[in-house]
C-alpha cells in the first residue's frame, strides 16, 4: 500500500513544506531578476514587467496558501492591533512599486491621514496586494485604492478602468470557492482568501466581509473590503 | 527620505550570496556607504564586536549555526547593539513572527521575503521614525531610570500624536508594571479595552491580576486568550507562571508543553519545560526537553552546562547510569574553558560513580570537585553552589556545606523562591530545622547591622552610618532593607548638608534603580523617587 504510506505524513504538511521551498526559490529568483534588470538601460524590456507581475502573483498565492493551511489546522490567530490606514496603503504601494515603475499604469491612493483600523495589518496588506496586483493586470490605465469610514466599518475600495469582473466573480457567497476558470487564468483564490480573513475580523456582532461589482467610477471592476 | 543612510553603519546577515548582493545593491542605491556583510551568525557577532551598527538586517533562516533569533539574543546579551539601533528580522512567512516570538527578545520589526527596494526602505524608515520618537523613553530604560522613562512617556502622550498613541500606552502600561504600579497599568488596559478588544491589552490585565496575587482570575484570562488566539505564546508563558505560583506544577508542565510544541526553537521555553517536568517527575518530557535544550544551546547564549547535568541526572533517576556517562562525556568536551561546566562535570562524575558503585572512581571525582570548588566557588551560579553544598554534605563534609549555605542565604535572603529551594534541599537530606536555624541566625545578624546603621544615623553620625551600609551592601548586594535604608540616608544627607555635588544624587538614583531591579514594591520606592526628583529640580534651578 505505497500510496497510504506516503500520505500518512499528511498531504497538507507536504504542501506546506513545499510552499516553503518554492518561496525560497522565488526569493532567489527575484533577487536574480533585479540584478539582471540593472544590466538594461531605460526603457527596460517589457518582459520585466510581466516577470514582476507573475512573481508577485506566485508569492501572494503562496502566502495565502500558507495562511489558509494554518487556519485549517487551527494553528492560526490574527494579530490584531490598531494600525494607521495610511501605513497600510503605503505598504501596498511599496509592494507594487517595481511593477508600477515598469509600466504605464497609475496607482492612486486616497485616504485620510487620521484614519485608523483594527486589523491584522500583514494579512490585510497581503490581501490588498493580491487584488491590486490583479487590478493592475486587468485595468487599462489606472487603479484607485481608497479607504473611508462608514458607520461601524472601515471600507477599503479598489476600482479600475478595465472590463470588469467576469460574471462568476461578482458578489455571491465567497465561502464557496468560486468556480475554477482556467480559461481566464483566474481562480478567484484571492477573493476567497480575502473573504476568509475578513470574516475573522470581528467586533461585537459585526464581522468583516467583501463585495465585488462592476460599478467602478472608472467603469471597470470594483472591490470593497469591510472591516468592523 | 526621512533617513539618511549615508551616515549609517549597516550590517546585512544573510547566508545566500545572491540575496546579500541584492540587499547591498538596494542599500547602496539609497546612499548607504558603510555596509558590512556576514554570511553566518558567528560572523555577525564578530562584526558587531568590531563596529557599533545603526541598522542590522538579519535573516532568520541561516543555514548553519545560529539562527537570526539566536544572533539577536546574543547581541543584546553581550550589549553589542546600541540602544537606538534598528534590528530587523527577515523571515519567510508572516505567521513565523508569532512562533519565533522569544520570551523577551524581540526585533524592532519583521520583513517578509521576498521584498523589493521600496519595501525595504519603507520598513527601515518606519523603524527609524519610531525609534527616534521613543528615544527619550528607551534611553532612560536602558540606564535603568524607569521613573524618568515613565515621565517622558507621559509627556509624549500629552502631545496626542494619534499614530503613536497606542504604542505609547502599551509602553506606559508595561513600565508601570515594571515599577510595581499595578493600579495605573490596570487603568490603562481597562481604558483601551473599553474602546476595543485588543489581545495585548487583555493579556496586560491578566498580568496585572497575576502580580496582584489574583491567580485564579489571571489563569482564567490567559486561558480565554489562548482559546481565542491559539498561537499567542506570551499568554502561554504567563499561564505557566500563574500555574506555578499556585503550586500547580502539573498544569504548568502541560501548558508549557503546548507552547513548546508551537515554538520548538525557543531555548528558554525548552529549558524551563525540562526543569519543570523534571521537578514533577515527568521524566519522558524532561528528557526530550533537556535534549532539545542541549541541541539549541550549542548555538545559543542561553546554552549551559546545567542542561547536560540536568539530562544526566534524569538518566540517573531512571537507573540509566551508562546513558548519564555518555552525557558526562559530551559535557567534558564542551567544558574546556568554563569553570562552571568543569565543576558541574566533577559533581556529575561523583554522582554517577557512586550510583554505579565504583568507590575509587567516585572518590577521585569527589576530590576533583573539592579542588574546583576551592578555586571557583564564588564565581559560579547560586543553583550550582547549592548542588555543591549538597554533595559536600553527602560526602561527610558538613562544615563546608554550612559555609556555602550561610553565604547563599546571606546574599539571597530576599529571594523567596531560592530560599525555598535551600529549605527543601536541607529538609530532604540534612534535617528539618537545619535551614531554618541558619536563616534565623542570618536574619538576626542583618537586623543588628541595620540597627547599628540606623542608630548611627539617628545620632547624626551620617558618615559612619553610610559606611556601615556600604559595607553591608558589598556583602549582601541584593538585600532590600539595606538598600532602602541606604537610599533614605543618602537623600537625608543631600538635604541636610549645605553643599552637595551631583555625585550624591547620582548615587541615590543608582540605588533606586537597583531597588526596582531587585523587586522592591512601588509603594516603598516611589516616595523616595519623588523626594529625589524635587531635590534635583531645586539644584538645577
Amino acid at each position: 500500500m505505497p500510496n497510504t504510506r506516503i500520505l500518512s505524513i499528511g498531504f497538507p504538511a507536504i504542501l506546506a513544506s513545499s510552499v516553503h521551498d518554492i518561496k525560497n526559490s522565488l526569493t532567489a529568483l527575484r533577487a536574480l531578476l533585479s540584478q539582471l534588470e540593472t544590466v538594461y538601460q531605460d526603457p527596460k524590456p517589457t518582459e520585466f514587467r510581466q516577470l514582476e507581475f507573475e512573481t508577485n502573483r506566485m508569492n501572494n498565492c503562496l502566502m495565502q496558501l500558507l495562511t489558509l493551511y494554518k487556519i485549517d489546522l487551527s494553528q492560526f490567530s490574527l494579530s490584531i492591533d490598531e494600525h494607521s490606514v495610511a501605513d497600510i496603503l503605503e505598504d501596498v504601494v511599496a509592494q507594487q512599486s517595481t511593477l508600477l515603475s515598469l509600466g504605464t499604469v497609475q496607482l492612486i491612493t486616497e485616504c485620510h491621514d487620521d484614519l485608523f483600523c483594527y486589523c491584522d495589518n500583514a494579512l490585510i496588506s497581503n490581501a490588498l496586494c493580491t487584488l491590486v496586483n490583479n487590478a493592475q493586470r486587468y485595468c487599462l490605465s489606472k487603479v484607485l485604492l481608497s479607504v473611508v469610514q462608514e458607520d461601524d466599518y472601515i471600507i477599503f475600495c479598489i476600482e479600475d478602468d478595465g472590463k470588469g469582473y467576469p460574471e462568476n466573480l461578482i458578489s455571491s457567497d465567497y465561502k464557496q470557492l468560486p468556480q475554477i476558470d482556467l480559461a481566464n487564468g483566474n481562480t478567484g483564490l484571492g477573493l476567497f482568501f480575502t473573504e476568509t480573513i475578513a470574516q475573522l475580523h470581528i467586533k461585537g456582532n459585526n464581522r468583516g466581509f467583501i463585495i465585488t461589482d462592476n460599478n467602478s467610477q472608472f467603469g471597470g471592476a470594483r472591490f470593497k473590503l469591510y472591516l468592523p | 527620505m526621512a533617513i539618511n543612510l549615508a551616515s549609517k553603519k549597516i550590517l546585512v546577515v544573510e547566508d545566500q550570496a545572491i540575496m546579500r548582493e541584492t540587499i547591498k545593491h538596494i542599500l547602496g542605491s539609497f546612499g548607504a556607504r558603510f555596509i558590512v556583510e556576514a554570511e553566518s551568525g558567528i560572523n555577525a557577532i564578530t562584526a558587531m564586536r568590531i563596529d557599533r551598527f545603526d541598522i542590522v538586517l538579519c535573516d532568520y533562516n541561516l543555514l548553519r549555526g545560529k539562527n537570526g533569533q539566536q544572533v539577536l539574543e546574543e547581541a543584546r546579551h553581550l550589549k553589542l547593539l546600541p540602544v537606538n539601533a534598528i534590528f530587523i528580522m527577515v523571515t519567510c512567512e508572516q505567521s513565523q513572527e508569532m512562533v519565533l516570538s522569544a520570551i523577551d527578545n524581540k526585533p524592532d520589526d519583521y520583513l517578509i521575503k521576498p521584498f523589493n527596494r521600496q519595501q525595504l526602505l519603507s520598513r527601515i524608515e518606519r523603524c527609524h521614525i519610531r525609534k527616534r520618537y521613543l528615544a527619550g523613553i528607551e534611553n532612560e530604560i536602558d540606564r535603568g531610570n524607569l521613573y524618568q522613562a515613565i515621565h517622558n512617556c507621559e509627556q509624549l502622550l500629552q502631545q496626542d500624536d494619534k499614530k503613536m498613541r497606542m504604542q505609547l500606552l502599551k509602553l506606559h502600561a508595561e513600565l508601570t508594571i515594571k515599577v510595581g504600579d499595578f493600579k495605573t497599568a490596570e487603568a490603562i488596559y481597562q481604558d483601551i479595552l473599553q474602546e476595543r478588544e485588543l489581545p495585548w491589552a487583555r493579556l496586560g490585565l491578566g498580568i496585572v491580576a497575576f502580580f496582584l496575587g489574583y491567580y485564579d482570575q489571571a489563569i482564567k484570562t490567559f486561558q480565554e486568550l489562548i482559546e481565542q488566539y491559539p498561537v499567542m505564546l506570551e499568554a502561554y508563558d504567563w499561564l505557566v507562571k500563574a500555574h506555578e505560583s499556585v503550586g500547580n506544577d502539573e498544569h504548568a508542565v502541560s501548558s508549557l508543553n503546548s507552547a513548546v510544541t508551537l515554538s520548538p526553537l525557543s531555548i528558554l521555553r525548552q529549558k524551563k519545560l525540562a526543569l519543570l517536568a523534571d521537578k514533577t517527575q515527568n521524566f519522558a518530557v524532561a528528557k526530550k526537553a533537556y535534549a532539545a535544550t542541549i541541541k539549541l544551546g550549542k548555538n545559543s547564549i542561553h546554552g549551559s552546562s546545567a542542561d547536560y547535568s540536568g539530562l544526566a541526572n534524569v538518566h540517573l533517576k531512571n537507573n540509566a547510569a551508562n546513558e548519564a556517562l555518555k552525557i558526562l562525556y559530551e559535557l567534558n568536551q564542551q567544558s574546556q574553558n568554563d569553570p562552571e561546566a568543569k565543576l558541574r562535570a566533577a559533581l556529575l562524575e561523583t554522582k554517577i560513580h557512586q550510583t554505579k558503585g565504583n568507590k575509587v572512581l567516585a572518590q577521585q571525582a569527589y576530590e576533583k570537585t573539592f579542588k574546583l570548588n576551592e578555586q571557583f566557588n564564588k564565581h559560579v551560579s547560586k543553583e550550582l553552589r547549592l548542588e555543591v553544598a549538597k554533595t559536600f554534605y553527602l560526602n561527610g563534609n558538613g562544615e563546608i556545606c554550612d559555609e556555602i549555605l550561610n553565604d547563599l542565604i546571606k546574599t539571597n535572603i530576599d529571594n523567596k523562591l531560592f530560599i525555598k529551594d535551600i529549605v527543601t534541599m536541607c529538609t530532604a537530606i540534612i534535617g528539618e530545622n537545619h535551614a531554618a536555624t541558619l536563616i534565623q541566625h542570618i536574619k538576626k545578624e542583618l537586623v543588628d547591622i541595620n540597627n547599628k546603621g540606623v542608630s548611627l544615623f539617628q545620632e547624626g553620625n551620617i558618615k559612619e552610618a553610610l559606611a556601615v551600609f556600604e559595607k553591608a551592601i558589598a556583602k549582601m548586594p541584593d538585600n532590600q532593607t539595606i538598600i532602602l535604608n541606604m537610599i533614605k540616608i543618602i537623600i537625608h544627607d543631600i538635604k541636610t548638608s549645605k553643599s552637595s555635588g551631583p555625585e550624591k544624587i547620582i548615587s541615590a538614583q543608582s540605588y533606586i534603580n537597583k531597588a526596582i531591579q531587585i523587586g522592591i514594591p512601588h509603594n516603598q520606592i516611589s516616595g523616595l523617587q519623588i523626594e529625589l526628583d524635587t531635590i534635583q529640580l531645586k539644584t538645577t534651578q
